[in-house]
């Protein structure tokens, strides 16, 4: 796991820890569905992450992904480009 | 020297609804405080006339101006006002006490009235033509949603409350920021059928966004805000705006818990509830910001001075 991806797992669990204290690094595995996630939730762990990587997400594109490594993938490659 | 806020005052009208009143509609106590942080608002009784809950606003402010004729302006504010003639302003002043001279008149912003009324209001003391202004905010939004649907029914409420503006030696001139995109404009808006449509997400990412946006530009201009007071639009956007915001070191007020979203009328609303705990000096320097339907966006940085029963 390289630092990007690191932030990015960071953040996810954070957010993730506030809906459930007891979660941890193996749950982001989990389908979102599985996760407790509202609607807003994923606005809010895009801006999140739009906000620790200082890039500028798809709303669009976030709000279909059903797992949360597709989170992971999507936000590596923003900070890549 | 510059206008700024000398005289604050809510409305009590009203009755409380908690959220048990949603369960005919399948909303729970639990996920309506999840989703929106509301717990109680307040909602108007139908027969309730919106001029006289607004003249309940302003009447004491005019009370305790001493001289009521130098009040040479009153800038009713409403997105919720059903009648468009006669507008309600005149009615108001009458109610209020206020001189028949005064320049009264009505306005519309959504969600971001009352800052676009304190421009205004600030504006008109600022070049000479009244020595003092009232901005008054009234909505009834329980009266625009469709009280059977789920996403805005338990949403929005109503509240009214007005501003004393004067100029003082010691203040510093206001600023202002404003913004607007009709382009965006089917994010928010009154439905034919009758009720109002959001787009909840992308609502929600806008509000954020423009909010938090606009309060790092008041903060460009000295001297900067004492205290952050957003559209109290919905919890979860208020405390993301609270994180995004928190470079800048001052507290961000979130006062929707007991009040819900009342458009226009919800940054006085959450001013008045803050000032009433005792958390915030009685003096300082307010940053209002606020996001709505349009879409429109804007803030005021503005000094205030008021006094406990103000």
């Amino acid at each position: 796991m390289n630092d990007i991806e690191r932030r990015i797992t960071d953040v996810m669990l954070a957010k993730l820890q506030v809906r459930d204290p007891s979660l941890t690094r193996e749950d982001l595995d989990r389908p979102v569905a599985d996760l407790d996630l509202d609607s807003l939730d994923v606005v809010e762990l895009t801006q999140l992450l739009e906000r620790e990587l200082r890039v500028k997400a798809d709303l669009k594109e976030t709000a279909g992904f059903a797992f949360l490594h597709e989170f992971s993938a999507y936000f590596v490659t923003l900070a890549k480009a | 020297m510059s206008a700024g806020i000398v005289g604050l005052h809510a409305a009590k009208s009203g009755d409380v609804v908690d959220n048990s009143h949603f369960e005919s509609i399948g909303l729970t106590d639990e996920w309506i405080r999840r989703r929106s942080g509301i717990a109680s608002r307040t909602w108007f009784p139908d027969g309730a006339e919106l001029a006289d809950v607004a003249a309940e606003a302003c009447a004491p402010l005019v009370g305790r101006a001493g001289d009521p004729s130098a009040i040479g302006a009153l800038i009713v504010v409403s997105t919720s006002v059903r009648q468009r003639v006669p507008a309600i302003a005149q009615k108001v002043a009458e109610l209020a006490g206020l001189p028949s001279s005064v320049l009264a008149f009505d306005m519309n912003a959504a969600c971001c009235g009352f800052v676009y009324g304190l421009v205004n209001g600030l504006s008109l003391i600022d070049a000479g033509q009244t020595r003092s202004a009232l901005v008054c905010t009234v909505e009834a939004m329980s009266r625009m949603v469709d009280r059977s649907d789920r996403q805005t029914a338990c949403l929005f409420a109503d509240g009214a409350a007005a501003v004393l503006l004067e100029d003082r030696a010691e203040f510093p001139r206001f600023v202002h920021v404003a913004g607007g995109d009709g382009g965006r404009e089917q994010l928010m808006r009154e439905t034919d059928a009758g009720g109002i449509h959001l787009d909840g997400a992308q609502v929600y990412d806008r509000a954020v966004r423009r909010m938090s946006d606009t309060a790092r530009q008041l903060f460009a201009h000295d001297p900067a805000p004492s205290v952050l007071v957003g559209h109290q639009a919905n919890g979860r956007i208020l405390e993301q705006i609270r994180t995004f915001t928190s470079e800048l070191g001052v507290p961000f007020v979130n006062r929707i818990e007991h009040f819900g979203n009342t458009s226009s009328a919800s940054i006085p609303l959450a001013l008045a509830d803050e000032l009433s705990t005792g958390s915030l000096s009685a003096e300082g320097r307010l940053g209002a910001v606020a996001y709505g339907a349009g879409e429109a966006w804007g803030g005021v940085s503005v000094s205030y001075r008021i006094p406990a029963a103000a």
